[in-house]
């Protein structure tokens, strides 16, 4: 792990953050009409002159090109614009939102490691026996069902179990510890048990290759203990297509918020996009895509120096 | 290939899922024959009544009857999913192929760009596209289907690589077939059990994509019923009324896992390394 592979594999990601960016750009502007029109609405009471006054605050006076060079440089200087509905500096709104995220996708990546792990190792250890079999079936279930429908008849198992549980009402970490873990209980364990499928069958089969390995077997003929076969050579080794995968789901997971949060009413990035979507709030809708897509570029690269850290052959140069 | 298709039959499980993804076919195709009521009839004496033989799912707040209103939305959501998949496979077998065959610049452009849609996660880029140009079917369809471009791309450039290299596109070039005509048969036709486990694959996924969209309600807009628009429109009423939410969720589960399933399926039996 050296910083020059740092700075490569940044450098790199420049090309997908500029694409990203002008995919972003470029669909906003193949949208009919502009912000500008947008805010002035069917009823318009304005001059030409102030119309082309507005035009020339926003940048729109200028070539598209000049256009896409001002939308760089105000991604980089974290200069995101205003909200058109609440005119509230749209980073703010992002960075209050986004810790909400941030916590229902840790919280949901603890459950789905928790229980989908184990469950690999159970099938991958007692490969087609009748529990492999039924964790099979299981794990496809998992993978087919839409988060929402599994949200729901959790909601409705614990309404009927535990009358006095709090299922909505979000209530943030700093205010009050033990009731924001409460709320966010059944949120992080749909989408938790939604990525335990995928992790589930993806531990299975590395398990199984790695138990076949040549090292697997002389660990054995040297009387290593079954357990400490299983958990330390085989699991250590099979961990690194666990944890891209892992690193794949962060980002899908970000995208299975937007669906949970807004089931559990839960006001993080996902609520507010959907917010900025129905009130067609454009300077929200792009920046919120684009920090998600930002964010995506660099888990990817913190996963590949979590390999490192797994697997010391790993050298990334 | 008639072997192959016995080896699939052969498995129980492919056999009980085909025939209910050709029952769930049958239903999106002709659904006035199993809908009782019309999608948007309203009966004020049956509202938010539970399942019975009258309404087989129960009724929502306005009384109409949600086993009728999956019938219908079904159909949506399959003519959806499955045109998107369509319009994926097409763009992006054409993209592949390009990449692959002729490598160089073409592969670089290509599969940067494709890099660079693999940043968004499918739903949000779906989501960001709809939200722009509004919910129209055809705007759900490349919305959806853009997201499955770059997939369909990558899976056919690697399959291209391998087959550029073989011997009887080495033939075909020898006796003077054209590139175009070498890609169309030559190597396309050796690319057509790729191409079947990833369409059947992510036809599950985009199916459950579209589902998403609409449990937000960016699908098609109601009154007009999607299945996911059926859970969204549920959940005001999920504990005073859950079978509004349940069933529809229960039937997007069924479809997506029979489509699974038979996606495993055709990739055990059409996978060389398997054979």
């Amino acid at each position: 792990m050296s910083f020059a592979y740092l700075v490569r594999r940044v450098v790199t990601s420049i090309p997908t953050v500029l694409f990203v960016a002008f995919v972003v750009f470029i669909t906003i502007h193949l949208v009919p009409g502009n912000v500008v029109d947008m805010m002035l609405g069917t009823q318009n009471y304005l001059t030409q002159e102030q119309i082309d006054q507005l035009y020339k605050e926003y940048g729109l006076d200028k070539p598209l090109i000049v256009q896409f060079g001002i939308w760089l440089k105000n991604i980089a200087t974290l200069d995101f614009g205003t909200s058109l509905r609440t005119g509230k500096k749209v980073i703010n709104l992002i960075m209050d939102r986004f810790p909400v995220t941030l916590e229902l996708s840790v919280l949901s990546m603890f459950f789905a490691t928790i229980i989908g792990v184990p469950l690999g190792i159970v099938a991958a250890v007692k490969r087609n026996s009748f529990v492999d079999g039924v964790l099979r079936v299981v794990g496809l279930i998992g993978l087919s069902s839409p988060s929402f429908w599994v949200g729901a008849i959790l909601i409705v198992i614990f309404a009927g179990l535990f009358q006095g549980f709090n299922i909505f009402g979000y209530v943030r970490l700093k205010e009050d510890f033990l009731k924001n873990l409460q709320v966010m209980f059944l949120p992080s364990l749909t989408l938790g048990l939604m990525l335990s499928a995928q992790i589930m069958r993806m531990t299975r089969s590395s398990m199984l290759d790695a138990l076949q390995q040549e090292y697997i077997k002389t660990a054995k003929a040297k009387g290593v203990s079954h357990s400490k076969v299983i958990g330390k050579h085989a699991l250590k080794n099979a961990l690194i297509p666990i944890i891209t995968l892992s690193g794949i789901q962060l980002g899908y997971l970000l995208a299975g918020t937007i669906v949970i949060e807004n089931m559990f009413a839960l006001p993080g990035l996902g609520r507010l996009l959907l917010q900025a979507v129905n009130e067609r709030d454009y300077p929200v809708i792009q920046f919120v895509v684009m920090f998600i897509a930002l964010l995506i570029v660099v888990l990817n690269i913190v996963v590949d120096f979590i390999y490192t850290l797994v697997d010391p052959r790993v050298e990334l140069r | 290939m008639n072997r192959t298709v016995r080896k699939f039959l052969k498995n129980p499980f492919n056999m009980i899922f085909l025939l209910i993804l050709i029952s769930v076919l049958m239903v999106a195709v002709f659904p006035d024959l199993f809908a009782r009521y019309g999608p948007y009839s309203m009966d004020y004496d049956a509202v938010l009544e539970g399942p019975s033989l009258k309404h087989l799912f129960g009724t929502d707040q306005f009384g109409r009857d949600i086993f009728s209103r999956c019938v219908f939305g079904l159909q949506k959501s399959v003519i959806i999913a499955f045109s998107s998949i369509l319009f994926a496979s097409v763009i992006g077998t054409v993209l592949g192929l390009i990449a692959g065959y002729y490598g160089g610049v073409w592969d670089l452009i290509i599969m940067r760009i494709c890099d660079g849609f693999f940043a968004f996660p499918s739903l949000i880029l779906a989501l960001f596209i709809v939200a722009l140009f509004g919910s129209s079917l055809l705007n759900l369809i490349i919305a959806i289907g853009i997201v499955y471009v770059p997939i369909f791309a990558r899976t056919v450039r690697g399959a291209t690589l391998s087959v550029r290299e073989s011997l009887f596109v080495k033939a075909s070039k020898v006796i003077g077939k054209s590139n175009f005509k070498i890609m169309l048969t030559d190597v396309l036709l050796n690319l057509s059990s790729v191409l079947i486990v990833t369409f059947t694959t992510n036809l599950s996924t985009a199916f459950l994509t579209e589902a998403s969209l609409g449990f937000l309600g960016l699908s098609v807009p109601p009154p007009e019923p999607t299945l996911g628009g059926l859970v969204g429109q549920g959940t005001a009423f999920l504990l005073s009324a859950p079978w509004i939410t349940l069933f529809p969720g229960f039937v997007i589960a069924v479809v997506v896992l029979s489509l699974n399933i038979l996606g495993d399926g055709l990739r055990d039996v059409l996978d060389p390394k398997n054979r």
